[in-house]
């Protein structure tokens, strides 16, 4: 054992038998101020998880419709130039049998 | 019959899952002994205990349904209590570096009779000797200081400070082995600082 080692270790041997006389009980009101505020917590918290689930639900529905509104022409017009973009020989074409 | 055996902790819980107030304050009152003596033996500079332990028990609450029943539930909070208190040590600004004139009288001369008396029995100034090794681990990173509160004055194993950290047991051997340089590097500073 190195001397420094010897020495931190009577050091801690002694700081070993301090007692602590602290009083070890909750003090008057704490539990209650805790519990009180941990439940409150865990009761607004949960309705507004859900609150935020349906509003988020509901703003990724519009997201989707819009979508499909602003691309409907594309949708409907998809089939003439995919038929247009491929020629007769084209070997993709053919594996898709577009033409 | 014990305060320990009356009290029925698993009943406590499944009340309290189903928001009892009354019962979340029992498990409070239950719990608080164990949670203050972590607190009290990990306390940053500068924070009530009572605001660190609030912050624990309110943990505690938040994360209920977390728990899977695989370890008992105190160990449980114990390791919240040990995360918590090392978060907060790890927010505070480093300590400046260990001065002799930091130090009390009598710790001055606590520290001076261990660093040149050789004797092998330690100190009679127990509480001194406490405030002393607070000053000495103050120097070290939060983790580092924390395994050797574990290990050298909890007296733990490896294994059980694996289990309060989460920390592997080659990790907390790797921040025992740093602590304990620093800690060596320390007493000899001083050491050179009391001979000139």
């Amino acid at each position: 054992m190195k001397p420094s080692e010897f020495k931190w270790q009577r050091l801690v041997r002694a700081a070993r038998r301090a007692t602590d006389a602290r009083d070890e009980a909750a003090p008057y009101g704490f539990a209650t101020r805790v519990a009180a505020q941990a439940l409150a917590a865990r009761e607004s918290s949960n309705p507004l998880m859900e609150r935020l689930a349906w509003r988020a639900l509901g703003v990724a529905c519009l997201v989707a419709v819009l979508g499909v509104a602003a691309n409907y022409s594309l949708l409907q017009n998809g089939n003439a130039e995919v038929e247009g973009f491929f020629t007769p020989d084209d070997p993709a074409a053919i594996v898709l049998e577009v033409s | 019959m014990s305060e320990e055996e009356a009290f029925d902790l698993p009943g406590c819980l499944v009340r309290v899952r189903a928001r009892d107030q009354a019962a979340a304050r029992e498990l409070v009152e239950h719990l608080y002994p164990l949670v203050i003596r972590i607190v009290r033996s990990h306390l940053p500079r500068r924070v009530a205990e009572e605001d660190l332990a609030q912050d624990i028990f309110l943990k505690m609450f938040t994360r209920l349904e977390q728990y899977q029943g695989t370890v008992p539930f105190p160990h449980w909070v114990s390791r919240i209590a040990v995360t918590t208190c090392i978060d907060q040590l790890r927010a505070q600004k480093r300590r400046p570096e260990f001065r002799w004139s930091d130090l009390s009288e009598n710790e001055a001369q606590l520290l001076d009779n261990v660093l040149t008396n050789d004797d092998e029995s330690p100190p009679d100034e127990a509480l001194e000797a406490r405030e002393l090794v607070g000053k000495l681990l103050g120097q070290l990173k939060p983790d580092d200081q924390l395994v050797i509160r574990l290990l050298d004055l909890e007296q733990k194993t490896i294994r059980e400070i694996s289990a309060l950290t989460g920390w592997n047991g080659a990790l907390v051997k790797v921040r025992a082995f740093r602590a304990r340089r620093k800690l060596h590097k320390l007493f000899t500073a001083l050491q050179r600082k009391e001979r000139s």
